[in-house]
């Protein structure tokens, strides 16, 4: 496989998602003083109407929290009875510790459990998944908490209309627990980190930029992307992954209910679903009410557009997330009925 | 080259029949939304991607034919 090994996981499956975005709606009509005529040409493009942002101070971790308080409630689960927490997010509280030991206190969930945080956007969720497959195949752990999202637009150039409009803000949690009765996953993730500086936030981390022939003047903490060669990237990456995905999952393409691409922008999601010959209608598209919100936007198509066939019946469903890193994984498994999967508010 | 063309016209917002590889690429038309289209155009139509970067430093709709046309 050009794209990754490929890795077979048995023994889990996903009992229920929830999202939360923030209250905050912001119009396109925010961005007219700023880009004027613009803004048509950018929103016919990236297809976003519409994005939820955070109020200063709010978090990934608060919406996270949010999303997880409803998820055990709906689902019951005893809090006692989680054995590990991931968060993945490229918007974590702190620098350091991680934000999933705070999580894990914030929630109540008992000391001694697993927690780890992971640094990854768009393809994220996916990863997340195969770390918590994995966790339960080894026997570590019975039930885990994914938290998954971005606040993106705490790191918006306000001044790049190309990032400006195009993201938004959600955090997500995910129950995964250990079941006998679901059929095998399957898994293939790869990294190519030859298109580091093409999507990036250089600074605010360790490494200075003096110097750095694109970064020594750049504004500090704020997203650079080069739109150009992140469209590349998911050219040569995605409808490759796509197939082999679905190739090394042994099931026809015609079997698969839903295929969830990243919501990178809506474009992109349709030259990339055609190239990969996916029928249009098994790929639902949400980024016109929330836009891109990176590690979130997969969990956020199953508790939005998705929620009604997955709260009905079992489906196979291939999941595809791809992006910052460069980073892009995809999952076919299967999912449902799910006892919760459901989009709340902060 | 008909069907490239006629994307390129529309992603420059021309007639068809006003596009040829003379035409310079003004910059107030040749921006990151135009490249990224026509990344997608020649993906489309050659079934090849081509450097945004290469192609941002296009001049001419002849700059960019010819980048299509190159082994690069």
């Amino acid at each position: 496989m050009k794209s990754g090994t490929v890795a077979h996981i048995h023994g889990s499956r996903i009992a229920g998602v929830v999202s939360c975005v923030p209250p905050r709606v912001i119009d396109n009509d925010y961005f007219t003083e700023r880009f004027g005529d613009k803004v048509a040409d950018v929103v016919k493009m990236t297809g976003v109407k519409s994005r939820h942002w955070v109020e200063n101070g709010v978090t990934t971790s608060d919406l996270c929290a949010r999303a997880a308080e409803t998820l055990f409630e709906r689902l019951q689960w005893d809090r006692s009875s989680v054995d590990a927490l991931i968060f993945v997010s490229q918007t974590p509280d702190y620098r350091l510790p991680a934000t999933a030991c705070l999580l894990q206190d914030r929630l109540g969930l008992r000391p001694g459990i697993i927690g780890i945080d992971v640094s990854l956007g768009c393809s994220g969720y996916i990863h997340a998944l195969w770390l918590a497959s994995m966790m339960i195949g080894t026997g570590a752990a019975k039930r885990i908490l994914l938290a998954v999202g971005d606040t993106s637009s705490i790191m918006n150039d306000p001044n790049d209309r190309s990032t400006a409009l195009l993201f938004g803000d959600a955090g997500t949690a995910t129950a995964v627990e250990a079941s006998e009765e679901t059929a095998d996953a399957t898994f293939i993730l790869g990294t190519d980190g030859s298109g580091g500086e093409s999507l990036i936030v250089p600074k605010g981390g360790f490494r200075s930029c003096a110097g750095h022939p694109k970064f020594a003047d750049f504004p500090s903490d704020i997203l650079y992307m080069d739109g150009g060669e992140v469209f590349n990237f998911t050219l040569k990456a995605v409808p490759t992954l796509i197939t082999e995905t679905i190739m090394a999952s042994g099931i026809a393409p015609e079997d698969y209910d839903l295929f969830l691409l990243h919501q990178a922008n809506t474009f992109m999601i349709k030259h990339l679903a055609k190239k990969a010959k996916l029928p249009a209608e098994k790929v639902p598209i949400n980024i016109d009410r929330f836009g891109n919100t990176s590690s979130a936007t997969l969990p956020l198509l199953m508790t939005d557009l998705a929620a009604d066939t997955l709260k009905e019946r079992r489906c196979r469903i291939g999941l595809f997330g791809f992006g910052v890193g460069w980073s892009w994984g995809g999952a076919s498994m299967d999912v449902g009925p799910l006892q919760c999967a459901e989009t709340v508010t902060l | 080259m008909s069907e490239f063309y006629e994307g390129l016209a529309e992603i420059l917002e021309v007639e068809p029949s006003k596009l040829t590889s003379d035409l310079a690429l003004d910059e107030g038309v040749w921006d990151s939304l135009a490249i990224v289209s026509t990344i997608a155009l020649i993906d489309e139509v050659y079934d090849r991607t081509v450097s945004a970067d290469a192609l941002s430093e296009c001049r001419t709709v002849g700059e960019i034919e010819k980048l299509v046309g190159s082994d690069s």
